[in-house]
């Protein structure tokens, strides 16, 4: 971590050790304010400065128990994190960010070295309030936290998919070549970005730039903002090669000082999600109509930081009971490849979930962290628990995770062959 | 001894009585001091600056963090709205805020996330959000009573003050009381106390370490002091004061990904 200051030392700590710690009088707070204030005097003026890079070494090793026979499997994983952002003239920047994963078992399909090419773009800023972007970016729209219909640059992006974490997979996936060009204006924006079919069958090999997991269609998306009050409603019109357009929505509010309110829509013609992921090998269908895939949610923080999530999902396109049922319990190969095909496009396999969530900061000591996700299908009733403590010192962060995957034998969670595990990370920034 | 003529005594009773009715100079009110107190504090054009977050607790710096920071004042309302982009630590480095009165965002360039956050979510340990940035009393406030009584300043001199009450007067306002102490002679504010809506004491503040900036002599730190735990002190300083243009259209969610202080 960047020291600003100095550590006051043992004076300072002196000083503030004759302090009463509880709710003072009027003398005591007098002193009180007196040893603070001699505190501060002791800081240095040292300002930190910023720096064109942001990166990080992480090694992880930990331990899952496999559903049925119950036998233990080891894991460890080492990962090196780079971001890279620098100004070459005014109005002119370079982003490019960068993830290696060494793993044991594979973070890839059979790969134990998968490199991610995050981002790597060059941006001018035309104006004031016009600018153009043009290389590999990580686009990412929607307001909900475990579930983003309108995150339309999802899709084959995870290569290396080293948790299950939402906002872990946000974050450590690649983006697709595209030109994107942005206009503001007072409380509003206007996007526009073109993503070409550059390469058409994604290439699984570790070290890979994969052009082809994201860009293998011709895409396009115009996304549209304009505060409305205290509003900032978002629209986006979504098109994709071989496909109906889409359309999207996403819009917050505060319901109260602690409570932010928010709710994500994508609306579009399509076939049913099951016959898109198997139209290798069933027949074509006439099955297209209009889905609707929403997510909303409410969090509500407290004043001591702790933050509770509360989102449904809701996906028109999945499985209602039977048909779920019904696939779980046919042939194997149609399931599985039900399966894969969701955990590429990171869609849900069947119509409706619950997703909670708790984030607390500075939980029971500063620097603690702990979080707490449970998703449930509200379909098949399958579900996971995952559970971090996160604790971090000057440039070290140390994480202990913990997951649960419960549920009957076929269903979104039942299947998942790791039933339960745990895994401690330790984290360097440099 | 010659008596003075009736018709002189009332008219220099009268004077008397006009130059008791007209002083030469009115009282500024309670809100004009905070006016003018705010004025001290914040320039009236668009400014950046560097923002260093020190945390302490029982004496040992728990945490600190580096921020770059632009604000703009409303020009309908008045109040600042101000970008901010995190400096250091290097785990927080490039994640920017933006603060538009109750409309918070906060990004993360890693998950590439735009969030939306509550008033009461705190970024910054004991640092209310409405401290981070650049706030104008006088715009959330009405200063009710002002009293002139001797106050101990972030110098520990005694210094003669107006001691202003304030109560939220519009529901942006972070606090529901605030007591704070403005320097009779020249506006400067010296310490504030603020209050929750049961009357319990949440923080103190010192302004202090004024220095030039701009031409007037501003704050460059304030120590603020936990009102439950004493011992958990937050020390502010600003530095690298700078005049900057800051168009309206970047003070919104959809620049905020952006956003790269110079």
């Amino acid at each position: 971590m960047s020291r600003a200051g100095a550590r006051p030392g043992v004076l300072a700590a002196a000083l503030l050790a004759l302090l009463p710690a509880g709710p003072a009088g009027a003398g005591e707070a007098a002193d009180a304010d007196a040893a603070a204030l001699s505190l501060a005097d002791l800081q240095s003026d040292e300002v930190a400065q910023a720096s064109d890079w942001r990166s990080f070494v992480e090694a992880g090793a930990g331990a899952s128990v496999r559903r049925g026979d119950g036998a233990m499997q080891g894991s460890r994983r080492l990962s090196v994190d780079i971001r890279y952002e620098h100004s070459l003239a005014p109005g002119a920047r370079v982003f490019l960010a960068d993830r290696l994963d060494l793993g044991q078992p594979a973070p890839g399909v059979g790969e134990h070295a998968v490199n991610t090419l995050k981002e790597a773009y060059l941006s001018w800023q035309l104006a004031a309030d016009a600018m153009l972007d043009l290389g590999r970016i990580n686009v990412r729209n929607g307001v909900a936290a475990g579930y983003n219909p309108t995150d339309y640059f999802r899709e084959g992006a995870v290569r290396a998919p080293i948790s299950i974490n939402p906002a872990s997979l946000r974050e450590n996936r690649q983006g697709s070549v595209m030109l994107r060009a942005q206009r503001l204006w007072d409380g509003g924006s206007l996007t526009a970005l073109y993503s070409p079919a550059l390469v058409r069958e994604s290439n699984p090999e570790g070290l890979a730039l994969d052009v082809g997991a994201t860009n293998a269609r011709h895409r396009g998306l115009l996304a549209l903002s304009q505060r409305v009050g205290g509003l900032t409603p978002q629209w986006l019109v979504f098109h994709e090669e071989a496909r109906s357009t889409r359309f999207g929505f996403n819009l917050t509010g505060l319901l109260n000082d602690a409570t932010v309110a928010y709710l994500e829509w994508s609306g579009g013609r399509s076939a049913t999600q099951l016959a898109e992921a198997l139209h290798a090998l069933t027949p074509a269908c006439e099955c297209s109509a209009w889905h609707n895939r929403i997510a909303g949610g409410l969090t509500y923080t407290t004043p001591d930081k702790l933050s509770l999530t509360a989102e449904l999902h809701h996906n028109g396109a999945g499985l209602e009971s039977a048909a779920w049922n019904a696939l779980r319990q046919g042939p194997p190969a149609l399931y599985g490849q039900y399966r894969s095909a969701l955990r590429s496009s990171q869609e849900m396999p069947t119509r409706r979930a619950l997703f909670l969530q708790a984030q607390w900061q500075d939980a029971l000591l500063p620097r603690l962290d702990l979080g707490l996700m449970h998703n449930l299908d509200l379909v098949d009733r399958s579900r996971r628990v995952w559970a971090e403590a996160r604790y971090h010192v000057d440039r070290v962060e140390y994480a202990f995770q913990w997951v649960l995957h419960g549920g009957e034998a076929g269903s979104v969670y039942g299947a998942v062959p790791e039933a339960r595990g745990w895994q401690l990370l330790a984290r360097y920034y440099f | 001894m010659k008596m003075m003529p009736f018709r002189l005594m009332i008219r220099l009773l009268a004077l008397a009585l006009l130059l008791v009715a007209l002083p030469g100079r009115a009282a500024p009110s309670p809100q004009e001091i905070l006016v003018a107190s705010d004025a001290v504090r914040n320039p009236d054009f668009p400014f950046g600056l560097t923002n260093t977050l020190v945390e302490y607790r029982q004496g040992r710096q728990t945490e600190s963090s580096t921020l770059a920071i632009y604000s703009k004042a409303d020009p309908a309302g008045g109040q600042f709205r101000s970008l901010v982009r995190y400096t250091a630590p290097a785990r927080d480095a490039n994640k920017l805020i933006l603060f538009n009165g109750k409309d918070l965002w906060f990004y993360d360039p890693s998950s590439k996330a735009s969030i939306r956050l509550s008033p009461q979510q705190r970024l910054l340990g004991q640092a209310s959000n409405g401290d981070v940035v650049t706030v104008n009393f006088a715009r959330d406030y009405q200063a009710v009573t002002a009293v002139e009584e001797d106050t101990q300043d972030g110098d520990r001199q005694t210094r003669r003050c107006h001691r202003l009450s304030l109560s939220a007067a519009n529901p942006d306002a972070t606090y529901h009381r605030i007591d704070m102490w403005v320097d009779v002679g020249n506006a400067r504010p010296v310490k504030a106390r603020f209050y929750s809506e049961s009357g319990k004491l949440l923080k103190t503040a010192y302004y202090r370490r004024y220095q030039p900036i701009f031409g007037v002599q501003r704050p460059t730190e304030m120590v603020i002091i936990d009102g439950l735990e004493s011992d958990w002190v937050t020390v502010m300083r600003y530095s690298d004061w700078t005049r900057r243009e800051v168009p309206e259209a970047w003070l919104q969610r959809d620049y905020l990904p952006r956003f790269k202080p110079e």
